[in-house]
């Protein structure tokens, strides 16, 4: 079998954009059939007279389908690496016939203590209307290149690479910056230093700029709950 | 409560979402990527059941209940044939005035380990729960349930 093209770390930047997914248009087969998989056939996604008693337009497709299709979205993209974070805030109701278009940027680039890198990307979706229906961010687990990937299948040291972006900092659900309680402890082996552990406010606002224009509307969630982990 | 990870249930759950990830219907292409069995989605744990029902221990009724906030972190990849434990604790519950009246909130945690007690996923929801039947009933026309459009 043919290896997969795939993804490794060393060719993603800071700003990046992901490709884009577009999904086919949801229908109410389609929320059935999730009800069915995930064996919650809640009466507001499938019993069309039940959604309209409890004064909506119609059935909504569960919180769940657009969150999998993140998955799917982030999964295909980070080929050979493994999704290992996901986190969203579900800013509209999705309704049969809604074509979701699943976008994201690259938001940071990290490596562990143990010399595992990260990508950290923003992630959201929008609808036909072009309106928000969910945000949020999410960490991808990748080689940083084949070197890398060699090394550690075999069960040897990882490759120390500098990631320059390293300072960039992960932001949780609310986008808000997410600090390290303290400084990440600096592998024996990576001798060089990395300059710019905490980045002046300024390196930030690049990319706080090139959010999506949309505001979230603000019915959905709490504000409580903000820093979850 | 213990989950069986079952391959049609992987299946079934790649096809409802329209994810055509080999991974999670070629078993043998699961095998040759380096993995046990077919590969569960990663949102997969969705389908698992806590053995908790939340409508019960919240006392919430018949009231409609809608997802807020949904995070998942998985720290190893889940395949068919795994067992998982899976726990479902409710971790707050807090109200807030809202243009409908009053709005319920409950932060949901599952977790997902297996018999060796090794972990697997963790996830949190924020569940919003809307006010009461009452509420609803009347939403005829000209009431002032808020419209989710």
């Amino acid at each position: 079998m043919a290896v997969p093209k795939r993804l490794y770390l060393e060719s993603l930047r800071v700003g990046d954009e992901l490709p884009t997914l577009v999904k086919p248009a949801i229908d109410r087969v389609q929320i059935a059939r999730f009800a069915g998989a995930t064996n919650d056939y809640n009466p507001m996604h499938v019993d069309e007279t039940a959604a309209r008693t409890a004064g909506m337009p119609s059935v909504f497709a569960q919180a769940e389908l657009p969150m999998g299709f993140m998955s799917q979205f982030l999964s295909d993209w980070l080929k050979g690496g493994r999704l290992s974070r996901l986190a969203v805030r579900f800013v509209k109701l999705v309704w049969p016939g809604d074509v979701l278009s699943c976008k994201g940027r690259v938001l940071a680039r990290r490596r562990d203590e143990q010399g595992r890198y990260y990508v950290d990307v923003d992630i959201w979706a929008e609808n036909q209307k072009g309106e928000l229906v969910l945000k949020g961010h999410s960490t991808g687990q990748l080689f940083y290149n084949a070197e890398d990937e060699t090394r550690q299948r075999r069960g040897e040291t990882p490759l120390l690479a500098d990631v320059s972006e390293m300072s960039e900092l992960p932001r949780n659900a609310k986008g808000k910056v997410v600090r390290p309680k303290t400084p990440a402890p600096r592998p024996v082996a990576a001798a060089k230093p990395i300059s710019a552990a905490r980045p002046a406010p300024k390196d930030l606002a690049p990319a706080q700029k090139s959010k999506p224009a949309h505001k979230p509307v603000r019915n959905a969630a709490p504000a409580k709950k903000a820093g979850q982990r | 409560m213990v989950n069986e990870v079952e391959k049609g249930a992987i299946r079934r759950f790649a096809e409802a979402v329209g994810d055509n990830n080999p991974l999670y219907r070629d078993e043998e292409q699961a095998k040759a990527a380096g993995y046990r069995s077919l590969l569960a989605p990663p949102t997969f744990p969705g389908t698992f059941d806590g053995g908790l029902d939340l409508r019960e221990v919240l006392n919430i009724g018949s009231r409609s209940v809608l997802v807020g906030e949904h995070s998942l972190e998985n720290h190893q990849p889940i395949c068919a044939g795994d067992r998982i434990y899976v726990t479902t604790r409710v971790v707050d519950i807090y109200e807030k005035l809202g243009t409908g009246g009053v709005m319920d909130f409950a932060v949901v945690e599952d977790e997902g380990r297996d018999e060796k007690g090794e972990l697997f996923f963790r996830t949190r929801r924020t569940l919003v729960v809307r006010p009461t039947a009452k509420t609803e009933a009347s939403a005829a026309p000209a009431t002032p349930t808020p419209a989710p459009h």
